[in-house]
């Protein structure tokens, strides 16, 4: 056995640890289980930060070279923030709500397993807490036990099961060339290995056609729920892949590929959807692509677009209604629209807000051959989140509020949008003139495209990829466009 | 599907050879099956298991709305 520097290994794994230690303890004692759940995500958070200012790899090797791999460093770190910050808030948001003990441990649960998610280093230990997160997530889909969540629930979980099947067949042959279930052992695997386990991550993090089990799932849960599955949950397939493109070249082109790929499909389809709930899980398609666009800096933007969407999610929840349609008829409060407006802008890459300084440092990132289209994907944002921020709104007494803003909302929203602002100087680097001309010119251009062409169109995209059956034999076609991408 | 994948993990554990791995004092360098994959299998079998159970019991919870289980019948009756 390996033996690390003890301290750090040691808070390594109690961090890990602790979240399922206190998940039970939650169900145990349920008087508590507010504070419990509320204690993790500050943990979590603190140690997320630590590990971004204090850049230093951590690697831990428990049991032999066949046992669990770790690996701890800034990349994690920034991943292991963003669930810190989200968490935090969902718990604030539910604050008030009678939910029971129940929801409480698993959105604790969910949380630990998506962190031990960010540490992996090696195939097994990742497919039990992506089996652990899919378990979870679909105990907090089902929640509220009515027919249609459960369908969503079991829609989710089948799809979900039957690509970690595929990917448990590429673990096996990565372990047979190497004997070890490292992520690096990946560069001497047969190439079939590589396709198996990534159509895996590829389904499981939502990524290109793979994907399109995540609109409805997202849009149809509870709002904490798609909250936290938007924000962070869809990100532990996300991790994984770009964790093995930095550390092996032949599959970088291939991730950035599917980076852009994803980034172009999702931001059509969120263009033309009426729905806001369905346009912001659309659109978490597109900005996961994004992610995937330039490995190097994943983290960073991981973050910007976790703390953006879950907020997002979290104020689509209050909205008097679903459809854009009707939304344009019913003003809402001003206080909720400058919040929108914040989020939305930050999603767009404003400057002053956390999505700027991602997007300059993602674009900055690319190739060349990627650079044109992900232009285009920035301005498609633009015109996607346009469509928030033209809503109308009016001052209102306040008597007038709406009586079903959650009592911790703004709480709740504080983390999320405090967030966007302060981690902004992370990257100051990125206010020069050139690259706020350039934001500015692609934000004016996704709101005039808007303004005369989208505003007013009625057109809705064929929702035919999306039935189960197709959503099964499409992850057949993947295997076989991945066997292709990774022969070639 | 699932009793696919874990035939297929034996069958990669047995490749090197047959016997159970455990040392015995007079006899060395026999042909040992290979321990990690089986070890390996097993949490995955617990864990296919244990989501196997859980959909059953949405499937039976579904049964009463929809006692044909089609499932085209249950997405139409489900999707906005």
């Amino acid at each position: 056995m390996n033996i690390m520097t003890a301290p750090d290994s040691g808070i390594a794994i109690s961090w890990i640890a602790l979240p399922f230690f206190v998940g039970f303890v939650i169900y145990l004692l349920p008087q508590l289980n507010r504070y419990l759940a509320l204690s993790i995500p500050l943990v979590s958070a603190v140690y997320g930060l630590q590990l971004i200012f204090n850049p230093s790899q951590l690697t831990l090797n428990l049991l032999d070279s066949f046992g669990v791999t770790l690996v701890v460093d800034q990349l994690s770190g920034y991943f292991i923030l963003t669930n810190a910050l989200v968490t935090a808030a969902v718990i604030l948001y539910c604050w008030g709500s009678d939910k029971t003990a129940f929801f409480y441990t698993q959105i604790i649960i969910l949380h630990g397993s998506v962190n031990a998610a960010f540490v992996c280093a090696d195939f097994i230990s990742l497919y039990v807490a992506l089996e652990v997160i899919g378990i979870a997530a679909f105990l907090l889909i089902a929640y509220p036990r009515s027919n249609r969540s459960i369908w969503v629930g079991l829609r989710y979980m089948f799809v979900s099961n039957t690509a970690m099947l595929f990917y448990l067949v590429g673990a096996v042959l990565v372990y047979q060339a190497n004997r070890s279930f490292a992520f690096a052992g990946l560069a001497n695997a047969p190439k079939p290995a590589i396709a198996l386990i990534f159509l895996g991550l590829l389904t499981k993090g939502g990524i290109f056609i793979s994907g399109l089990w995540l609109p409805l799932t997202h849009s149809e849960s509870e709002t904490p729920v798609s909250a936290m599955l938007s924000g962070v949950v869809i990100k532990t397939g996300v991790y994984p892949l770009v964790r093995c493109a930095l550390i092996l070249d032949d599959i970088d082109p291939i991730v950035r590929m599917f980076g852009v790929g994803t980034a172009i499909l999702g931001v059509f389809s969120a263009i033309f959807e009426k729905d806001t709930k369905r346009m912001l899980a659309l659109s978490t398609i597109s900005q996961l692509g994004w992610i995937l666009a330039a490995p190097a800096v994943a983290g960073f933007y991981a973050l910007a677009h976790g703390l953006a969407k879950s907020a997002l999610f979290l104020m689509a929840g209050v909205l008097p209604s679903r459809k854009f349609q009707e939304l344009q008829e019913k003003p809402i409060n001003t206080k909720l629209w400058l919040a929108l407006v914040i989020a939305s802008l930050s999603m767009s890459g404003f400057p002053l807000l956390y999505g700027f300084s991602a997007k300059t440092l993602t674009i900055k990132n690319l190739l060349p051959w990627q650079t044109m289209i992900m232009n285009i994907g920035a301005v498609g944002t633009a015109v996607v989140f346009a469509k928030f921020i033209y809503l109308p709104h009016h001052n209102q007494n306040q008597q007038q509020q709406p009586a079903n803003l959650p009592p911790n909302f703004w709480l709740a929203l504080i983390p999320l949008l405090a967030g966007l602002i302060l981690a902004n100087l992370l990257y100051y680097q990125a206010y020069t003139v050139a690259n706020i001309t350039k934001a500015l010119l692609t934000i004016g251009l996704g709101w005039l495209t808007y303004d005369l062409i989208i505003f007013n169109r009625v057109f809705t995209l064929p929702r035919v990829l999306e039935q189960f059956e197709h959503l099964i034999g499409m992850m057949s076609l993947m295997l076989l466009l991945l066997l292709g991408m990774v022969l070639a | 599907m699932s009793t696919g994948v874990i035939a297929y993990y034996v069958l990669m554990a047995s490749r090197d050879g047959l016997f159970t791995p455990i040392i015995v004092d007079n006899i060395d360098n026999r042909a040992y099956a290979d321990p990690v994959p089986q070890a390996v299998i097993l949490t995955a079998i617990v864990i296919g298991f244990s989501i196997q159970a859980l959909m059953l019991v949405c499937v039976v919870k579904l049964a009463r709305d929809n006692p044909t289980l089609e499932s085209n019948e249950i997405e139409k009756n489900n999707t906005p």
